[in-house]
């Protein structure tokens, strides 16, 4: 469902994202994770289609990112990062506009819409503007936005942050209701929020996959060390993170 | 599944936006009423010493009001997009960038509609107190309209140009003096005289001035080459914009 190959983005010829490769099928939830600055955002944009690679191949549902990214945006539900909204408008109007931009008849978009309010408890809100929401509303505006369309691809980046501990608790197992059919991807820098709503994490680390792993496996590999998840995958992205620097020079060794 | 909406579909989901944001605000209203207590107290002057039940004074005022007042409805078009980042939102959906520029324009042209509209009230008046020239009134609103069209097409591509709204109305506001007032007699006489042997002045008058091309439509006459300069002129400043939509996604 989404597929990278050798993807690089340079700004002014400084690589935010390196030859980075990796695919996510239907019915996975896969976590992105990495510090700030590690091109996480940036992979989620080319994959959005809202900026191009410089070389590589991304594609989304079989449609190439670059060549065809209408088709690309039709089968996809993005959730940007600080979830820009058009604060002057009202939560069903900023939803009624997502869902006709997405080219849903007037039926369909209010289907979609009592889907969404009920689905993320927006009742509250869904007359009020934007702009006299809560940040936990605001995050769930924007979630109700980028799924409208009913997408089958899903990018989410750093869908949780702002949000309390019972909110965090509630997006998990809305995502988990999500997956079955669709690809979700999402972003976080928070290790715990990854492995509880993922199967799969890569680790992202100055613009370079330096670690793919299925969370059970790094969670069985913790319990056999008697250490915890953190550890595990800390000395996983110190042990690739060093390894490259000493590969420094070309080495796709290092990212293996 | 959505199914990719057409352009036209597309353009007008855009421009619905964008009039619920003008009007949802304040800006829409004090926007028009501004323009239209403003033109019509101009006019009015020239309208009783004058004594002719006929609204010429009224158009050759309006291009210099539109050099005002058509930035501030074009100036947070892309450039507010662009400082709340909701650009990454809209065009991440399945529209084409021509789709959303022309959108983003027809938008600012209803908002500019009301505009015109504020000059019904002298038409009414006009028509009470004598009996002017129907045809010459339809061509100076016909004038106005594709005036209007040209300047906020400038309008939504200076506002491209930058993430700050005052920049964007700087520009615009610049640009849009520079057209109306190289048609100017005096202006064109000056810079002639600094450029006697280029003849800058007559230059900027024969080849991108729009008041030249404007008066024609005051004077009642529809001239080819008038039409074609704002009809041109807008598309082409409207898919420059779009073009430079796209290249900032490298």
């Amino acid at each position: 469902m989404i597929q990278l190959e050798a993807v690089t983005k340079l700004y002014a010829g400084v690589p935010a994202v390196e030859e980075v490769s990796f695919e996510v099928r239907p019915g996975e939830v896969v976590g992105f994770l990495g510090p700030n600055g590690a091109g996480k955002s940036t992979i989620l944009k080319i994959l959005s289609t809202w900026i191009r690679p410089t070389s590589g191949r991304a594609r989304v549902a079989g449609f190439d990112v670059s060549a065809d990214p209408l088709a690309v945006r039709e089968v996809l539900g993005y959730l940007p990062e600080h979830n820009p909204l058009y604060e002057g408008m009202r939560v069903d109007e900023l939803l009624v506009f997502a869902a006709r931009a997405h080219g849903l008849a007037a039926g369909r978009t209010r289907e979609r819409l009592d889907w969404a309010v009920s689905s993320l408890s927006l009742q509250d809100v869904v007359k009020k503007r934007v702009s006299q929401c809560s940040k936990g509303y605001r995050q769930r505006i924007g979630l109700a936005a980028a799924l409208i369309h009913d997408p089958k691809v899903i990018l989410l980046d750093e869908p949780t942050h702002g949000l309390d501990p019972l909110q965090v608790v509630a997006f998990r197992q809305f995502v988990h209701g999500l997956a079955p059919g669709r690809a979700i991807l999402f972003s976080s820098h928070v290790l715990a929020e990854v492995a509880a709503i993922c199967e799969r994490l890569l680790l992202l680390h100055h613009g370079r996959l330096i670690a793919a792993a299925r969370t059970a496996e790094l969670a069985a590999e913790a319990a056999g060390q008697g250490s915890d998840l953190e550890r595990v995958v800390l000395s996983l992205v110190e042990a690739r993170g060093g390894r490259e620097l000493a590969l420094r020079g070309g080495s796709r060794e290092a990212r293996r | 599944m959505s199914q990719r909406p057409a352009w036209m579909s597309g353009a007008l989901t855009v421009a619905r936006r964008e009039l619920l944001a003008a009007f949802d605000s304040s800006v829409a209203y004090v926007y028009t009423l501004a323009f239209a207590w403003l033109s019509s107290s101009i006019f009015m002057n020239e309208f009783f010493l004058a004594g002719h039940a006929e609204l010429t004074a009224y158009f050759e005022r309006l291009p210099l009001l539109f050099c005002v007042f058509l930035p501030a409805i074009t100036m947070r078009s892309w450039a507010e997009e662009k400082k709340t980042r909701t650009n990454e939102w809209l065009l991440t959906f399945p529209l084409r960038a021509s789709a959303v520029v022309f959108g983003k324009f027809l938008g600012s042209f209803g908002l500019f509609g009301l505009f015109l509209l504020a000059g019904l009230p002298l038409v009414v008046m006009v028509y009470s107190l004598g009996e002017p020239d129907g045809g010459r009134l339809l061509t100076g609103f016909l004038g106005s309209a594709l005036a209007g069209a040209l300047l906020l097409s400038l309008g939504l591509f200076c506002s491209a140009q930058s993430a700050d709204q005052i920049v964007a109305f700087v520009l615009t506001a610049v640009a849009g003096f520079f057209l109306v007032l190289t048609g100017d007699d005096r202006v064109v006489a000056v810079l002639d005289g600094l450029s006697p042997r280029l003849g800058l002045g007559s230059l900027l008058r024969d080849h991108l001035a729009l008041t030249p091309r404007f008066d024609p439509f005051v004077a009642g006459r529809i001239e080819l080459g008038a039409l074609l300069y704002f009809v041109l002129g807008s598309a082409g400043l409207l898919a420059l914009n779009a073009r430079q939509v796209e290249a900032d996604r490298d």
